[in-house]
């Protein structure tokens, strides 16, 4: 579903991304994790181009990136991105955040945009929050609309860029909620996270970078319980101290 | 003396409707054309293209950097040495939708980078075409900071029309000059003229605050 063979970014002088190969099969939901800098979120941003990349391959669902014949806001439309900051549409409704894009880009009728985005919102657990707006919202019910509001284009591949980050701890399980449900319904995922209970839950797959490289691939068993790597032991034993 | 002035004036007022008339229709006219390519201007000096925002840029500079006054010379005067002859009216027009449109260019280009990037990457996440993403994502965001100085703009535009009478055409001001040769007292004629420019500005003056308020409180797109 996506594949990266050799594939190499540098912002000016920096190598943020070190000849990264590494593929992700249909249904299989990946785990990125790694120190801040280690270039994580410049990985899965590569994914839907909201960063280019300098050498190598990306292929994602089937298109190679770069590709004159890869049509880049068309491919966009099957990859769901959800933020760090959320990023919902300040000047619309909840309602009107999930159907936006379902009504100009998938040039679906309104009446059924909504029916589904009402549906949509109602799974995300925000069914009394139709017409509310995003400064009316606290940071997990953001994120929870804006998951759904990836979820209503119908995507073939979700990626979370530290989706519970910018969360207060209190909203980071009803967030992580609605992600394993995600996860459990067989969506094909990236997601970069220091949240090592969702990895275990649903993860197949635990990527660990560090400077820019992947350093560590592994079942989430075996990451967690026995990391190879003077890295990836360091990392660990900074997250989990607490 | 005054009253026999005013009834003098008096006799005058179907000119000052007629300059009245032609301040509002350059203005009206120079404003909506002038609207209308300052935001075609605006999302081209954004829109990514390093030349084209240079361009822009540069045209913009160059308009504000000169008196108005000189620019309808050399639009009404230098042109039909050219070969373009021009009516006063089309002149005048054309020079203040030039200026209206490097006001309001510079105007919308500030509303639309003062958009968070979060927001372009999440339309463009979302597969909504470049003209989408300006019309649905960042042009209603950029309205609730542009709105209330582009108001603000129009104002000084329409005051701004009454350079036009140094071409001969009878707006306001120009009517001002030639009742003053016929009434010599000039306080009075000009205080009327201001009247005038103050009775077409002042509602936009009070919308402009209105709007400044509203931005404040609304988290919805700004309604006039």
């Amino acid at each position: 579903m996506i594949e990266f063979r050799g594939v190499n970014k540098w912002f000016g002088a920096l190598h943020v991304l070190k000849d990264i190969t590494l593929s992700v099969e249909p249904r299989e939901v990946v785990v990125v994790c790694g120190p801040s800098g280690s270039g994580k979120s410049t990985l899965i941003r590569c994914i839907n181009g909201l960063e280019t990349i300098k050498d190598g391959d990306l292929v994602v669902d089937g298109q190679r990136l770069g590709d004159r014949a890869t049509n880049m806001t068309e491919l966009r439309t099957e990859i769901g991105f959800v933020f760090q900051a959320f990023n919902l549409y300040p000047h619309k409704t909840a309602l009107e955040n999930v159907t936006l894009a379902p009504i100009h880009v998938r040039k679906i009728a309104r009446a059924e945009a909504e029916a589904s985005g009402r549906e949509m919102l109602a799974k995300v657990g925000l069914g009394d929050k139709f017409n509310a707006y995003p400064s009316e919202l606290s940071g997990g019910q953001q994120q929870r609309v804006a998951i759904a509001r990836c979820l209503c284009m119908r995507p073939k591949i979700m990626l979370f860029d530290e989706p519970t980050s910018a969360l207060d701890p209190e909203m980071i399980s009803e967030v992580l909620d609605v992600m394993v449900g995600v996860a459990e319904e067989g969506m094909t995922m990236m997601v970069v996270t220091h949240e090592m209970g969702f990895a275990r839950k649903v993860a197949q797959r635990v990527v660990f970078m560090d400077a820019g490289a992947v350093v560590e691939t592994g079942t989430p068993e075996e990451f967690f319980s026995d990391p190879k790597t003077d890295r990836s032991r360091a990392f660990l034993s900074k997250i989990l101290r607490h | 003396m005054i009253w026999f002035q005013l009834q003098s004036l008096m006799g005058s007022y179907p000119l000052a409707l007629r300059g009245l008339g032609m301040t509002i229709a350059l203005s009206g006219i120079s404003l909506v054309l002038g609207t209308i390519l300052g935001f075609a201007l605006g999302v081209l000096r954004t829109s990514g293209s390093r030349w084209l925002d240079s361009a822009i840029g540069l045209w913009v500079d160059l308009i504000r950097g000169t008196p108005f006054l000189v620019q309808i010379f050399l639009i009404f005067f230098i042109l039909p040495e050219l070969g373009i002859e021009l009516d006063a009216f089309t002149a005048g027009i054309i020079a203040l939708t030039n200026l209206a449109a490097c006001f309001i260019c510079e105007i919308v280009a500030a509303g639309i980078r003062s958009v968070p990037t979060g927001q372009v990457e999440a339309a463009l996440a979302s597969g909504l075409s470049q003209w989408q993403r300006m019309r649905q994502v960042v042009l209603p965001q950029a309205m609730r900071v542009s709105l209330p100085p582009l108001v603000g703009q129009y104002v000084l535009l329409i005051k701004d029309s009454s350079v036009v009478s140094a071409i001969g055409l009878t707006d306001l001001t120009r009517v001002g000059w030639l009742v003053v040769q016929r009434v010599p007292n000039g306080l009075l004629v000009f205080a009327i003229v201001g009247i005038g420019y103050f009775v077409v500005c002042y509602p936009l003056i009070l919308l402009a605050r209105r709007l400044e308020r509203r931005m404040s409180a609304a988290h919805g797109e700004v309604q006039l």
